[in-house]
C-alpha cells in the first residue's frame, strides 16, 4: 500500500531539483487538505479560498486535491496507512467514529475559540463531538425532504401527500398518466438503505432501538417495507429499482418521468440548470406515525499526525468566513452550518432551502457507531433482496436484524 | 573441482535475479500472510496476533463460499468464452484478405481502452431507460419493453461475462496470432494434397500445433479474469444483494468499505493459493501431457 505517484513524483522532483530547474525552496509551510467532490464546483472552490489564503499567507501554501466521494474513504485508509495522510480532509461524519477511536483524528478543542465555535449551528456541531472531545468541525450539512412533481399531480388530479395513505394514493393516481411512474424507487448502490430509512423513521421505527440493538425487526420496520414493495408489485414504482441508483432516479425525475422522489438539496440546482421548466415543490416526507428526515453533515477533520497544525487551523478559519461559507452553500445547494449564512436572506425566503430546512427541528442522523458502514450494507443488501421478491419483508428484516446485532456484539 | 566451479557459476549468474524476484514477490506475500493473522485496524495497524481467527471468520461466512463459487463461474465463463471467439477471430485476421490491417486494429482497438472506462460505457449502454442498447433493440423490434438488464443478480452476471469475454479477446487473439503466424505451411500444404477438409486441417494440425499458445492464453488469462476488479465493481458494486460478487470485489468491500483489513488480507491469500495451486496443476498436467506426446518420438529415435 504505497504510494506509487507520490513516490515518483517525489524521484522526479528529486531529480529536477539535482539539475537545478526547481527555483530555490522558500521557507513555506505546505498543508494538504484532502477536498471530498461535492459537484464539479468543488475542486475550483476550494482553490480560491486557497488562492485568497495564500495571498494573505505567502509562508504557507494549501496543497488541495480533490477526491471523489465513492473512493474517499479508500484513499484515506491508504493515506493513513502508508503514512501519508494529509493534514486536513473533509470526510463523511459516518466515519469520524473510526478515525477518532484509532487516534487518526486530532481533536480540534485547544484549536477552537470561543468565538470561532459560537459562529457554527449547535445541531450540526453535535455529531462531531465523540466522548466529550470535539473531533472536527461541521462543513456541510443536509435534510433530505420530498420533491413532487407538480405538472405531474396536476395532470392526474392528485394532491401532494401528508401521509403515507394519502402518498398511496396519489401514486396510484399517478401511475394511471402515460409513460409516468408515480414513485421514484432507489434500489442500487450509495444510499438504497437512506431510502428505507426515511420510511422507517417516518412510521415510527428507528435504526437502533433503545436498548442499542438493530430495529429492523420491529413492526415498523415491517411496515416500512411492506409498503414499498407493495407498490414495487403494484407498477408504483419505476420497474426493477434494484437497477437504479440515486443519480438515475434523479435523472428520471429531471426528465419529468416521475412524480415523486426523496432527495437532498443538491438537487435543486441541478434541475434548475438541467430542466429549468420542471415545476416542482419540496415537501416534508409523508408521515406515519412520526415526521422525520435524515440529517447528514461532513465534517472538516484534522490529523493526528499532522506537522503543520496551527498552520492548517489558520487556513480552516479563513475558510469559515462567512463569504467563502455563502459562497460554498448556495454553489453546492447545502444548508448552512454557520449562523451569520443561515440568516441571510437566500436560506430564510426561499422556498426550496426551507422546504428542506424545515426539517431539521425533527432530523435524525445516521448512529455513532462502530462498523456503520458494515451494518449499512447489511441493510442495503436486505432491502434489494425484498425489492426482487427474493426474500419476504418479514423473514428478511429478521435476519438483518439479527446480523446486525451481531456486527454490534450484542 | 573446476568442473563444479563450472556448474555453480550459472547458478551463481542467476542468483542476483532470483534474489530480487524473491523479495519482489515474497515480500508483499509474507507481509499479507503476517497481516491475515492479526487484528488490523482498519488504517492498516496491526493490533494483536490472533492466529487463525481471521480465516475462521472467513470460512464461515456464507458470502465467502458463495463469491468463491461465483468467481469459478466467472473465470471459467469468460476464460472459456473468450478461447472460443479469440481463435476463430485469430484464424480469420491470419489469412489473407482485404482490409485485414484495418480489421486487426479493430479487434486491438478496445485493449486501448482502460478496463474501468470500457465498464462505465457499458454501464451506460445497459441503462434500463436510458441505454443505448434497450433503445437499439427496442428500435429494431426485437423487444417491445426496455430490459432493466442489471437489475437482477442473475442477468447482470451473465451481462457482466460477456463484456468480460469482450475485453480479453484482443490480448487472447494476439497471443493466438502470434501462434498462427509462426505455424508452417508445408504441412498444410501436404494436408491439402492427401484431401484433409478444413474441418481436418483444423483439428489434427492447427490445434495440436497451437497447444503450446493456447495453454499461456488460459493460463495467464485465469490469472487476470480471477482477479478482475473493475467491470464487476463499476457495474454492480457486487450488487444487487451481493448476487455478481465474486472473491475479489468482496475483498474489496471488506478491505476498503468495512475496514477489515485482516479478514480481507486472509481472502488475498486463499486467493492467491487457488490461483497458485491452478498454475502448478495446469502445468503439471500440460508438460505431462507433452512427455506422455513426445514419448513415441524418443523410441522412434533410438
Amino acid at each position: 500500500m504505497t504510494h506509487p505517484f507520490r513516490t515518483s513524483t517525489a524521484i522526479l522532483a528529486l531529480s529536477l531539483g539535482m539539475f537545478g530547474f526547481v527555483p530555490a525552496a522558500m521557507a513555506e509551510t505546505i498543508v494538504d487538505f484532502t477536498v471530498a467532490e461535492y459537484s464539479s464546483k468543488t475542486g475550483p472552490f476550494f482553490q480560491e479560498v486557497a488562492d485568497a489564503f495564500q495571498a494573505e499567507n505567502p509562508d504557507i501554501k494549501i496543497n488541495i486535491e480533490v477526491v471523489p466521494w465513492d473512493t474517499l474513504l479508500q484513499r484515506l485508509t491508504t493515506d493513513v496507512a502508508g503514512g501519508s495522510a494529509p493534514d486536513i480532509s473533509i470526510i463523511g461524519t459516518r466515519w469520524l467514529l473510526d478515525f477518532a477511536s484509532q487516534g487518526v483524528a486530532e481533536p480540534v478543542d485547544s484549536y477552537l475559540t470561543p468565538e470561532f465555535k459560537s459562529t457554527f449551528i449547535d445541531t450540526f456541531m453535535a455529531p462531531g463531538v465523540i466522548d466529550g472531545k470535539t473531533m472536527g468541525l461541521p462543513v456541510a450539512a443536509s435534510a433530505r425532504a420530498m420533491l413532487v412533481n407538480k405538472d405531474l399531480y396536476d395532470k392526474a388530479g392528485a394532491t401532494p401527500p401528508k401521509t403515507w395513505d394519502e402518498f398511496y394514493e396519489a401514486s396510484k393516481k399517478l401511475a394511471a398518466l402515460p409513460d409516468t411512474f408515480a414513485f421514484g424507487l432507489q434500489g442500487k448502490e450509495i444510499e438504497t438503505d437512506a431510502y428505507f430509512y426515511y420510511s422507517l423513521w417516518t412510521h415510527g421505527g428507528d435504526i437502533l432501538k433503545a436498548d442499542g440493538t438493530s430495529g429492523l425487526d420491529s413492526p415498523e420496520a415491517l411496515e416500512a417495507a411492506t409498503l414499498y414493495k407493495r407498490m414495487i408489485d403494484e407498477g408504483l414504482t419505476q420497474p426493477s429499482p434494484t437497477n437504479y441508483t440515486r443519480e438515475d432516479i434523479f435523472n428520471l425525475f429531471k426528465q419529468g418521468k416521475v412524480g415523486t422522489v426523496f432527495t437532498f438539496p443538491m438537487l435543486i440546482p441541478q434541475i434548475k440548470a438541467e430542466a429549468p421548466d420542471l415545476h416542482y415543490e419540496v415537501l416534508p416526507f409523508p408521515e406515519g406515525k412520526a415526521k422525520a428526515t435524515y440529517g447528514v453533515t461532513d465534517t472538516m477533520m484534522m490529523f493526528a499526525d499532522s506537522d503543520a497544525k496551527a498552520e492548517a487551523w489558520k487556513f480552516i478559519e479563513f475558510a469559515y468566513k462567512d463569504e467563502w461559507r455563502e459562497k460554498f452553500d448556495m454553489g453546492e445547494g447545502f444548508l448552512p452550518v454557520t449562523r451569520n449564512v443561515a440568516a441571510l436572506d437566500h436560506f430564510t425566503k426561499d422556498p426550496d432551502v426551507a422546504g428542506f430546512a424545515a426539517g431539521l427541528p425533527y432530523a435524525k442522523f445516521a448512529p455513532i457507531i462502530a462498523n456503520w458502514e458494515e451494518i449499512a450494507d447489511v441493510t442495503v443488501r436486505t432491502m434489494q433482496q425484498i425489492y426482487l421478491g427474493e426474500v419476504s419483508a418479514d423473514e428478511g428484516l429478521k435476519a438483518a436484524a439479527a446480523e446486525i446485532n451481531k456486527i454490534r456484539g450484542l | 573441482m573446476a568442473n563444479r566451479i563450472q556448474k555453480s557459476v550459472p547458478m551463481m549468474m542467476i542468483l542476483p535475479g532470483l534474489a530480487l524476484a524473491i523479495a519482489i514477490i515474497g515480500y508483499p506475500i509474507f507481509d499479507l500472510g503476517w497481516t491475515s493473522m492479526h487484528d488490523v485496524s482498519r488504517f492498516g495497524k496491526l493490533t494483536g496476533f490472533n492466529g487463525g481467527e481471521n480465516f475462521a471468520e472467513v470460512f464461515v461466512d456464507p458470502l465467502f463460499w458463495e463469491s468463491l463459487w461465483r468467481t469459478g463461474i466467472w473465470t471459467v465463463a469468460v476464460v472459456g468464452g473468450t478461447l472460443a471467439i479469440s481463435m476463430p477471430v485469430a484464424m480469420i485476421l491470419n489469412d489473407d484478405f482485404h482490409g485485414r490491417g484495418v480489421a486487426r486494429v479493430i479487434i486491438m482497438l478496445p485493449w486501448a481502452i482502460s478496463l474501468t472506462m470500457t465498464a462505465v460505457v457499458w454501464r451506460w449502454a445497459l441503462n434500463g431507460r436510458a441505454g443505448l442498447l434497450n433503445a437499439t433493440l427496442m428500435n429494431a423490434g426485437i423487444i417491445d419493453q426496455p430490459i432493466e438488464w442489471l437489475a437482477t443478480a442473475s442477468t447482470a452476471f451473465v451481462v457482466e461475462i460477456l463484456v468480460g469475454i469482450l475485453v480479453s479477446i484482443p490480448f487472447t487473439t494476439t497471443i493466438l496470432l502470434g501462434g498462427l503466424s509462426s505455424m508452417p505451411q508445408d504441412a498444410y500444404e501436404a494436408a491439402v494434397v492427401d484431401g484433409a477438409s478444413g474441418w481436418h486441417q483444423f483439428r489434427y494440425i492447427t490445434l495440436p500445433l497451437m497447444k503450446p499458445f493456447i495453454n499461456i492464453a488460459i493460463v495467464l488469462n485465469v490469472i487476470y479474469v480471477f482477479n478482475s476488479l473493475p467491470i464487476i465493481w463499476v457495474m454492480t458494486e457486487g450488487g444487487p444483494a451481493n448476487g455478481t460478487d465474486i472473491l475479489v470485489t468482496y475483498l474489496y468491500k471488506l478491505a476498503f468499505r468495512f475496514g477489515q483489513l485482516g479478514k480481507a488480507a486472509a481472502i488475498s491469500l486463499v486467493m492467491f493459493f487457488v490461483l497458485l495451486a491452478f498454475t502448478m496443476l495446469y502445468v503439471a498436467l500440460v508438460s505431462r501431457n507433452d512427455r506422455d506426446d513426445a514419448a513415441p518420438e524418443e523410441e522412434v529415435k533410438e
